[in-house]
């Protein structure tokens, strides 16, 4: 069995309920606001941290590191974890070569560091205190000694097999502590390092655009819970219920009632909870997952918006589709992009954010305080049940 | 100047700084990382010996060890003499020398960050390496200053010296005493040399103090952030 497999309960001291896996030359990003518990269930990986009741396991290339059903919990030392820290925990009286050499294993020469100190562009500072190094190259010592941990020595030939011992690297909010320039350098060289390293990887953020562009798969984290695992994408279009919804910080997220109509189609009653009898339908697919008349929230997948002037007349694909005549209360323009809020007419209580083309809006001809229209596909209606406790 | 009783202030002051290192050295680490709650509780008993006044040590420690207790008694019955010797005062020593040892080192130790052990641990050090090549090398000016600061303390002790060793030449007369003899004797011309070496030796150690705390791979690196 290759890469990670976690699965972690616990009551106290905080409650966790973890599970989740990562393949081998996989890039996993636990994502979630800070005090969720996704540096927690790092360091339980690492063996830093082992709550008292926990249950489950922690297995790497089928090895267990934490069985509690067989008893096994290996210390962090007998664990082959290359941790990377949030402030990198550089030991302040050793150079950058003597802080990796101290964790590189018997196969690996004083030279061999220095060769991997030269591959992150670290060659001339190898002799350097982490005081003498900027964050970035901090950084980059604190990456370099933590791949000694999961890699074999570097040898003369350059193969490109990836070559690695069974063990994870862990990313603990690596990149917050530099600037932005740096932070865009070293995402590459994340990105150049897992064609050479192929263990399992794991990132702590709660950076969501961080994870989207880094990560294979996100796993998000809320209150010591898993709460999604998959494709960024997938879990941005999809997210499983409102509270992920919001932890990915989706816009147009409202609430509704579902009900089904002929075979295949249901209606969504986006209603407003401050003012009951206002509300509008939109035609939605029916799944048959969600029962006739329950309560639910739903988001809308701008993308899959069209916006059409306020009198054109629908086309003859529309079927399905929902019209929807909004004002436009503001045009915020970044460039070429313009942050569009928009009102329902039948529900002004509410508003929609698009983020529209500035050539769009120059076509319609329409600035805030004008109408238009919008088609809504059925796909764009993103529907989850109302989470209960 | 009074050579013998310089002397016997210099062996009493290396003699207590070697027995009380490595004791004050276990105590502080373990003072400095452990998360028992009884903690401040041992913190007070080490600082006990600043605020009591010698003769309150002097007092037990005659109480304890003299021919009157069951433990003065089986020591003499061994042979070993603890009142008015040399080896009473450096056991007495040890332990009002506590707090001065203890302190610096425990404030050096906390001042290791957590994190250090742990990138240690995960880089594969047993927590007996982590504490040689990690914790020792970053904590040594703390460790600097408690001896310096016991080695200062040691000669200017006056009132437990008094009451442990009493005043005997060559033995137990230390250079405080002696200073307080001559005073007694009215022999200023030795009196201001002494007094001017003791104040030279506790201005030398503070000062080494002092600068030990902004030294140290770990005071530097802090300062540089």
């Amino acid at each position: 069995m290759q890469g990670l497999q976690v699965q972690l309960r616990s009551a106290s001291p905080i409650r966790l309920e973890a599970e989740f896996d990562c393949g081998a030359g996989e890039l996993v990003a636990l994502v979630g606001p800070s005090g969720s518990g996704k540096t927690s269930m790092l360091r339980a990986i690492a063996g830093l941290w082992t709550p008292a009741d926990v249950q489950g396991h922690i297995r790497v290339a089928g090895q267990a590191w934490l069985d509690t059903a067989a008893g096994v919990q290996l210390s962090p030392q007998q664990r082959r974890a290359g941790l990377v820290f949030q402030h990198y925990a550089l030991f302040p009286h050793m150079t950058a070569q003597a802080n990796v050499a101290l964790a590189a294993g018997p196969g690996w020469s004083s030279a061999d560091v220095q060769t991997l100190l030269a591959r992150l562009g670290l060659a001339t500072l190898s002799q350097r205190r982490p005081s003498q190094l900027s964050g970035g190259q901090q950084q980059r010592v604190a990456l370099a000694r933590a791949l000694v941990r999961v890699m074999l020595r570097p040898t003369a030939d350059p193969t490109p097999t990836p070559q690695a011992l069974p063990g994870v690297l862990l990313l603990d909010e690596p990149f917050s502590a530099v600037d932005a320039p740096t932070r865009q350098t070293l995402y590459r060289e994340l990105a150049a390092l897992r064609q050479k390293v192929s263990v399992p990887m794991l990132l702590v953020t709660h950076d969501l655009a961080e994870a989207r562009r880094l990560a294979d798969r996100v796993v998000i984290v809320d209150a010591g819970q898993t709460l999604q695992t998959g494709e960024p994408a997938r879990v941005f279009a999809s997210p499983r219920n409102a509270r992920v919804a919001e932890l990915v910080g989706i816009q147009n997220h409202f609430e509704g009632r579902f009900f089904k109509d002929h075979a295949g189609w249901g209606r969504l009653r986006w209603t407003d909870a401050a003012a009951s009898g206002t509300g509008l339908d939109l035609a939605v697919f029916d799944k048959n997952k969600i029962d006739d008349g329950t309560p639910v929230t739903w988001v809308l997948n701008g993308e899959q918006v069209d916006v059409m002037a306020d009198d054109e007349l629908p086309g003859v694909a529309s079927l399905g589709y929902t019209r929807l005549r909004c004002r436009l209360l503001e045009v915020l323009s970044l460039g070429e992009i313009s942050l569009c809020t928009l009102r329902p007419e039948t529900l002004p209580s509410q508003t929609i954010t698009l983020n529209l083309t500035s050539r769009l809006l120059q076509r319609l001809q329409v600035a805030s305080g004008g109408w238009v229209q919008l088609q809504i596909a059925p796909e764009a209606l993103h529907i989850m049940p109302v989470r209960t406790k | 100047m009074d050579w013998s009783a310089l002397h016997v202030s210099l062996t009493l002051a290396a003699l207590t700084t070697l027995a009380l290192l490595p004791v004050g050295l276990a105590l502080a680490r373990w003072l400095a990382v452990t998360a028992w709650a009884g903690r401040p509780m041992v913190e007070a008993l080490l600082l006990l010996p600043l605020l009591l006044p010698p003769t309150v040590i002097g007092f037990y420690f005659l109480v304890a060890f003299g021919q009157g207790s069951a433990l003065g008694a089986w020591l003499a019955a061994s042979g070993i003499r603890l009142v008015f010797t040399l080896e009473g005062l450096l056991l007495v020593s040890v332990l009002v020398n506590l707090p001065f040892m203890v302190q610096p080192i425990q404030r050096a130790f906390a001042a290791v960050p957590h994190s250090l052990r742990e990138a240690a641990w995960v880089s594969g050090l047993s927590t007996w390496q982590t504490f040689w090549r990690i914790e020792l090398p970053l904590a040594w000016p703390g460790l600097l200053a408690g001896m310096a600061l016991t080695v200062a303390h040691t000669l200017g002790e006056f009132g437990v010296v008094l009451m442990v060793g009493g005043n005997i030449e060559g033995e137990t007369r230390t250079l405080s005493v002696s200073l307080y003899d001559k005073v007694q004797g009215m022999d200023l011309q030795s009196a201001h040399v002494m007094a001017l070496a003791l104040v030279g030796v506790s201005l030398l150690a503070l000062t080494l103090v002092l600068a030990f705390d902004r030294v140290g791979p770990l005071g530097r690196a802090l300062q540089e952030r």
